[in-house]
C-alpha cells in the first residue's frame, strides 16, 4: 500500500521565514517562491542559510518565525513526512541510505505497509531508472556501488514517492565532472517533465549552467533573487560575498637552489586484504614546491597523506624527508621533525572542539620544552602565540580563552592551519583544507600556502576542486584507486583530461606525457 | 561575554539548590508515609548540624573519604575513561594502611609512620588502577567492566587477610588488632573526630586542579579524554595515558583508605564503608567532575549523610536508617536532570538574545 500524495500545487512561497539556533542566525526573513518547471539555485557561501532553509521546507527543521504556503494556502510541514506528502524530496549532502540493503530495499523504505511486493517494487524502480537513463542494478547492495551511483539511488528513491519537488544537497561535491554532466542532464529532463528542482550549491559554473532562477543567499539573508539570463558570474559573486576577491598572485616556480632535498617517496604501496590502498606511489617534491594532487576523494589521498606523516605504517617503498628515512620515526618525532598536517576531518583528527584555542594551539606542542616551564604550561607564552596566530590569520574568535568549537568552519581551519604553519619546518601537507569554508577562508588559506611556499617548504596539496589544485600547484599528480595517474605540469592539463584521468582514464593524446613524467620522477 | 558566563554560573547554582531541594521534598513524602512530620525531622537535623560542633565536624569527616574517591572517578572521567573501581580500589588501600600501620607503629615517630602509610596506601590503591589501565591498553579490555569486577577480587582478598593473617590476636572476628594511638591521624578540632585527612583531601584536590589545568601531562590527559583520535595524531600516546589515568585514579581512592582507617575506624573489620565508591561516582557527576568542585560536593553529601544519621536516632521518631539512601539517590536525580534543565535554560536565552539583536 503506498501513501497518498498531494504534490499537485502549482507554486510553494516561503515568507518571511526565520530561524535562530542558539548562536547564529540561520534565517532571516527568507522570501522567495518555489515554481513547478523551474531549475531553483540556492546560491551561497557555506553557512549562508542555503542548507537551513530547505531544511525547513522539508520538515527536518522548524521555522521559529513566518509560513510556507502552498498556491496560497499556509501549510504546516512538522517533519519530512508531512513535506513527502506534498511531493516534497530532499537528497542531504550525506546520503541516507542503508549500505547493507539492496538499491531496491533502500528505494521502498518508508514508502511502504503492509506487505510488500519486492517483485512489483523491483519493475518499478527498474523503470525509473531506465526513465532517466540511470545504469542501477535493482539487486545491488547499496555499499557496493560507487558515490555517483549511490546518488543516482536517492534520486530514484525520491522519484518513487512521487517527488515532484526534488532539493538536491551540494549534489555535485561527491561527482566527477562527467557524473557531474549527467546529473545536470537529468535535472533538465525533470524539471521539463513539470516538476520542479531546487539546487543548493556554492558553484558558480553550476548555476550558470543548470539554473532558470537564481536565489542568492548571504548571512542567512536573501540577497538577490533573479534570472539567469538577467545576471552574470561577476554579479552574483558579488551578492554571495558582498565584496570583491583578489585571487593570491603566484610566482612560477623556477626549481630549487635550497640545499634541503625535500620530500623523497619511491614505490610506496599499502594494501588492506586485496583492496590496494597505495599502488607504487612514486615523487619528488622539492623546497619551495606545491605539489597538487587531483581526484575523487576516497582514490588513496588520506592514505598517502596519514603515511607521510607516520598516523598509519605502509607495506613497502620508501618515504625520506632531507634526506632522514621518515619510516624510522614515530609520528611525534615526525611532528618534532617539522612535518605540519592538515587533515581533511579537522573535527575528527585535528582539533578539541571542548577546548580553547590556545588549548588546541598547544596540542601539538606539549612535548616541546620551549613551550613549558617549571613543569608547568608556559601560559603567557602560549598566550602571547595564540594572540599572534589570531592576529596573523585573522582568525575571528572572542579570544584566546574562546572554545574552539564555537568558532565557524573558516575560522576553525585558519586555527589549526596557524598551528600547523609554526610546526611545519620541513613539510607542509594539506588534505581539502578549504572544503566547506567560505569564500573569505579560503582566500586566507591560499595566501598561507602560498606564503610557505615562498618560503621554501614543500608543500603536498589535496583537493577535489580543480580551480584550487590549478590555482596553486607548480605540479599536478592524477590519483585513482591507490596510484598516480601521472604528474603534468598545470599547462598540459585542461578539465576535461583530469576528468578522465580522475576516473582512471589515460587520453589518448595524453599517455606519452604521464609516462615520461613519471619516468623523470624516480631517479 | 562576561556577562554571559555570569549567567551561567547562576544556572549552575539556582538549578543545583533546586534540585536539592527536591530531593529532600521527594523523600520527605517517604516519611509521610511513616506517618513522620518531615519538616519538624529536617529542620531538626539542620538546627544540630549549625549548632552541635561535633556534628559539624561529623560533616567533614565524611566528606574526606568522598572527595578522594570522587576525585578519583572525576580523574579518569577527565580522559573519558571509566573508573567504576574506586571502592576496590579504596579497600586494597585500606588494606596496605592497616599492614603497615601495625607492623611498623610504635618503632618509628609517628609523623613518619603516617607518611609511609600514606604513600603505601597511594602505591597500593595506585597499582591496582594501573593493572585496570594496563588491560585497556594492551589488549583493550572494557575498563568499565574490569573495574568494576576488580572491586570483588579486592573485596575478597581483603575479606581472606581478615580471617587469615589480619586476623585479630583474640582470633574471634574477622578483623584486624586496633592500632595503637601512635598511627592515628591527629585530630584537628578538639572535642570532635575531625582529623587532619581532611585537610590532606582538600589540598589533594587543588593539586589534581592543578596538575589537569596547568601542567603538559595533565593537558595530554584531557586532550585524549576530549578527542583520542586528534590526540594520538598530535603524537600524544593514547595507551600510555590510559595507565597514567588509571594509576593516579587508583591512588586518590586508596588514599581514602589512608584517612579512614588511620583516621576514623583506627582498625580494619568487614563490609568497612562499603558505599564509598558509588558516593564517589555521584558526587563527581554533581561536581562535573571539576576537582574543586568536588570539594563542596563531597561536604554537601558529608552534610546529607550526617543529617541521615541523626535522623535515624531522633528520640521518639522511628526513622528507617535506609531513608539516608533515598535522600541522597533523589538528590543526585534531581541533580542530573538539573544538568538538563540547564542547558535548554543556556540555549533558550542564547536565542532570545539572538532575536532581540536582530530586531
Amino acid at each position: 500500500m503506498r501513501e497518498e500524495i498531494k504534490g499537485n500545487w502549482s507554486e510553494i512561497e516561503i515568507r518571511n521565514v526565520s530561524k535562530y539556533f542558539a548562536r547564529v542566525v540561520a534565517n532571516k526573513d527568507v522570501n522567495f517562491t518555489i515554481r513547478k518547471g523551474e531549475v531553483l539555485a540556492l546560491l551561497g557561501e557555506n553557512g549562508a542559510g542555503k542548507s537551513t532553509i530547505m531544511k525547513i521546507l522539508y520538515g527536518l527543521y522548524q521555522a521559529d518565525e513566518g509560513s510556507i504556503l502552498f498556491d496560497g494556502k499556509e501549510e504546516r510541514i512538522a517533519n519530512p513526512k508531512d513535506a513527502m506528502k506534498f511531493g516534497i524530496g530532499m537528497i542531504q549532502q550525506h546520503f541516507s541510505l542503508v549500505y547493507a540493503h539492496t538499491v531496491t530495499e533502500n528505494v521502498i523504505l518508508g514508502a511502504m505497509r503492509g506487505v510488500i511486493p519486492y517483485a512489483k517494487a523491483k519493475e518499478e524502480v527498474e523503470s525509473l531508472a531506465s526513465r532517466y537513463g540511470f545504469d542501477v542494478d535493482a539487486d545491488a547492495l547499496v555499499g557496493d556501488l560507487d558515490v555517483g551511483v549511490q546518488q543516482k539511488v536517492e534520486i530514484i528513491k525520491a522519484l518513487f514517492k512521487q517527488t515532484t519537488l526534488l532539493i538536491m544537497d551540494e549534489p555535485t561535491a561527491v561527482l566527477t565532472p562527467q557524473e557531474a554532466d549527467q546529473l545536470m542532464e537529468f535535472v533538465r529532463q525533470f524539471v521539463a517533465d513539470g516538476h520542479a528542482v531546487v539546487f543548493i550549491t556554492h558553484k558558480m559554473k553550476e548555476v550558470m549552467e543548470v539554473a532558470d532562477r537564481i536565489i542568492v543567499m548571504r548571512d542567512g539573508r536573501i540577497s538577490g533573487d533573479l534570472r539567469k539570463e538577467d545576471t552574470n558570474e561577476a554579479e552574483l559573486s558579488r551578492l554571495m560575498i558582498g565584496r570583491d576577491i583578489v585571487a593570491p598572485a603566484k610566482v612560477d616556480f623556477e626549481g630549487s637552489d635550497h640545499e634541503r632535498s625535500g620530500l623523497v617517496v619511491k614505490n610506496l604501496s599499502l594494501a588492506q586484504g586485496k583492496v590496494k590502498l597505495l599502488d607504487d606511489i612514486s615523487f619528488h617534491l622539492r623546497p619551495g614546491e606545491v605539489l597538487g594532487i587531483a581526484g575523487v576523494s576516497g582514490n588513496g589521498q588520506e592514505e598517502l597523506c596519514e603515511t607521510i606523516c607516520g598516523i598509519r605504517a605502509f607495506d613497502s617503498g620508501s618515504v625520506v624527508l632531507d634526506g632522514v628515512d621518515l619510516s624510522e620515526l614515530s609520528l611525534r618525532e615526525r611532528i618534532e621533525q617539522g612535518v605540519g598536517y592538515v587533515p581533511v576531518d579537522r573535527h575528527r583528527d585535528a582539533m578539541i572542539g571542548s577546548m580553547s584555542l590556545a588549548e588546541n594551539i598547544y596540542l601539538k606542542f606539549s612535548t616541546d620544552g620551549d613551550w613549558n616551564r617549571r613543569g608547568l604550561i608556559d601560559t603567557n607564552n602560549l598566550r602571547q602565540k595564540t594572540l599572534e596566530s589570531i592576529e596573523d590569520f585573522d582568525i575571528r574568535a572572542p579570544g584566546p580563552d574562546a572554545p574552539a568549537g564555537n568558532l565557524s568552519g573558516g575560522n576553525q581551519q585558519k586555527l589549526i592551519l596557524s598551528r600547523e604553519m609554526r610546526l611545519a619546518k620541513k613539510l607542509l601537507i594539506l588534505n581539502q583544507p578549504t572544503r566547506g569554508l567560505d569564500l573569505g577562508a579560503i582566500n586566507n588559506i591560499h595566501s598561507t600556502v602560498l606564503k610557505a611556499r615562498a618560503e621554501g617548504l614543500p608543500v603536498l596539496l589535496i583537493s577535489t576542486e580543480l580551480s584550487e589544485i590549478f590555482a596553486l600547484s607548480d605540479r599536478i599528480a592524477v590519483m585513482y584507486k591507490g596510484r598516480f595517474m601521472g604528474i603534468f605540469s598545470p599547462r598540459e592539463l585542461n578539465t576535461e583530461h583530469i576528468g578522465l584521468l580522475m576516473a582512471g582514464i589515460v587520453p589518448d593524446d595524453m599517455s606519452h606525457v604521464a609516462g615520461e613524467e613519471i619516468r623523470a620522477e624516480v631517479v | 561575554m562576561g556577562k554571559r558566563i555570569g549567567a551561567s554560573t547562576r544556572d549552575l547554582i539556582i538549578t543545583n539548590l533546586v534540585a536539592i531541594v527536591a530531593g529532600l521534598v521527594l523523600s520527605g513524602f517517604l516519611l509521610l508515609f511513616l506517618d513522620i512530620n518531615p519538616i519538624q525531622v529536617y529542620s531538626s537535623a539542620i538546627k544540630t548540624l549549625f549548632t552541635d560542633r561535633y556534628m559539624a565536624a561529623e560533616v567533614f569527616l565524611k566528606a574526606t573519604p568522598f572527595i578522594f574517591t570522587a576525585l578519583a572517578f572525576a580523574f579518569t572521567y577527565k580522559a573519558n575513561l571509566f573508573n567504576i573501581g574506586a571502592q576496590g580500589q579504596f579497600y586494597l588501600g585500606s588494606v596496605a594502611a592497616v599492614s603497615v600501620s601495625l607492623l611498623l607503629d610504635g618503632k618509628i615517630p609517628t609523623a613518619i609512620l603516617l607518611v609511609v602509610v600514606f604513600a603505601a596506601t597511594l602505591l597500593a590503591g595506585g597499582l591496582m588502577g594501573a593493572g585496570i589501565g594496563f588491560l585497556k591498553a594492551r589488549y583493550n579490555a572494557n575498563e568499565f567492566l574490569t573495574s568494576m569486577m576488580s572491586t570483588y577480587v579486592a573485596l575478597a582478598f581483603m575479606n581472606y587477610l581478615l580471617r587469615t593473617v589480619l586476623k585479630e590476636t583474640k582470633g574471634e572476628y574477622p578483623q584486624t588488632d586496633a592500632l595503637s594511638e601512635a598511627a592515628w591521624i591527629p585530630r584537628i578540632v578538639p572535642g570532635t573526630r575531625l582529623h587532619l585527612g581532611f585537610v590532606i583531601a582538600v589540598i589533594t584536590a587543588i593539586l589534581i586542579w592543578v596538575f589537569l589545568y596547568k601542567t603538559p601531562l595533565g593537558f595530554r590527559i584531557r586532550a585524549i579524554g576530549s578527542n583520542a583520535r586528534a590526540g594520538e595524531l598530535a603524537g600524544i600516546n593514547s595507551r600510555r595515558i590510559f595507565v597514567i589515568a588509571f594509576l593516579i585514579s587508583g591512588a586518590l581512592a586508596g588514599a581514602a583508605g589512608f584517612t579512614e582507617v588511620n583516621g576514623v575506624q583506627r582498625m580494619l573489620i568487614q563490609d568497612f564503608n562499603p558505599d564509598l565508591g558509588s558516593a564517589g561516582i555521584g558526587i563527581a557527576i554533581l561536581a562535573n567532575a571539576n576537582p574543586i568542585g568536588i570539594i563542596f560536593a563531597s561536604i554537601l553529601f558529608g552534610a546529607i549523610s550526617v543529617i541521615g544519621t541523626m535522623m535515624g536516632r531522633m528520640p521518639g521518631i522511628n526513622v528507617p536508617p535506609s531513608i539516608v539512601s533515598i535522600i541522597q539517590g533523589s538528590v543526585m536525580l534531581f541533580v542530573i536532570a538539573a544538568y538538563y534543565v540547564r542547558a535548554m535554560i543556556g540555549i533558550r536565552r542564547d536565542k532570545k538574545r539572538l532575536k532581540r539583536e536582530e530586531a
